[in-house]
């Protein structure tokens, strides 16, 4: 493959026979998945060239998104990694409902104290616990609710979550930095620091 | 909807949560730029201190972060 400056990849992929460097960007994308999802549980190679293909329409349909940041290979890997793993993470958690995921947890009652707490660490514990869930009950909003369950206390991927409550990525990201926030100032103004919390969770 | 168990892992996210974060999409448009510095051996954590932030925070963003720095290192 020859090396190419950012200009010239456009020049060419922009130009009247973009063939020859489109196969070298399929190559490239094609080396850069392998590495990046390949082995043995890894990506299978008839899905990595699945998802390249895909990442090349998304890479000529939006050339005048490249702002030169960075080089322009990089900026294709960039988006042949979205294209792959947004694409597998959907299909890892395709049976996973959210509705079920927060059934299940109102109902399962789980978490008994660290046998290694002191009986002072496990009252605080409890103290902090009864404020957070009053402030969780009373300021966040149902959505934020679902959102810091499925997200920050069970784990789910931000994207699926995202796609089950019928808003995007992004969105969603800012909707769990306002819960956020506002749990943290309503502990701070009840004497509570998160840093503080911290440790006295970890103290003893 | 909260337990024991849950305590940890909320409390470290409020101890993480800043006033200002960037989302995923202006880490997404940024990470590029961001493999790159961290790539060539420079520190991109001070060059791009928001960035670094987002990718410690959103699980999602981190897994193609590293995603792509291996696929930067193929070649």
């Amino acid at each position: 493959m020859q090396a190419r400056t950012n200009e010239q990849w456009l020049a060419e992929l922009r130009g009247p026979n973009p063939n020859e460097a489109l196969s070298d960007l399929y190559d490239l994308l094609v080396r850069g998945l392998r590495a990046a999802l390949g082995g043995p549980a890894g990506a299978a190679n008839a899905d990595i060239e699945d998802f390249v293909q895909e990442a090349l329409l998304k890479i000529t349909n939006n050339l005048d998104s490249f702002r030169g940041e960075s080089r322009f290979t990089t900026w294709a890997k960039k988006i042949a990694m979205n294209v792959a793993l947004t694409e597998l993470k959907r299909r890892r958690w395709s049976d996973v409902s959210l509705q079920d995921l927060l059934a299940r947890r109102t109902a399962a009652g789980r978490g008994l104290a660290d046998p290694q707490s002191t009986p002072e660490q496990v009252a605080f514990q409890n103290m902090v616990l009864a404020e957070l869930r009053g402030i969780i009950d009373k300021y966040l909003t149902d959505r934020q609710r679902e959102a810091v369950v499925a997200v920050i206390l069970e784990g789910m991927p931000i994207a699926e979550v995202a796609r089950r409550m019928g808003t995007n990525q992004n969105a969603l990201y800012k909707l769990l930095h306002d819960a956020r926030k506002k749990l943290k100032l309503r502990m701070e103004a009840v004497g509570l620091s998160p840093h503080e919390m911290l440790a006295a969770f970890d103290a003893g | 909807m909260l337990d024991r168990g849950d305590l940890d892992k909320l409390v470290r996210a409020l101890a993480e949560t800043r006033e200002s974060e960037i989302g995923c999409d202006e880490c997404f448009e940024k990470m590029d730029r961001f493999a790159e510095i961290e790539f060539s051996g420079s520190d991109a954590a001070t060059a791009m201190p928001l960035v670094q932030d987002h990718l410690r925070k959103c699980e999602d963003c981190h897994e193609k972060y590293e995603a792509l720095l291996m696929a930067v290192g193929a070649g």
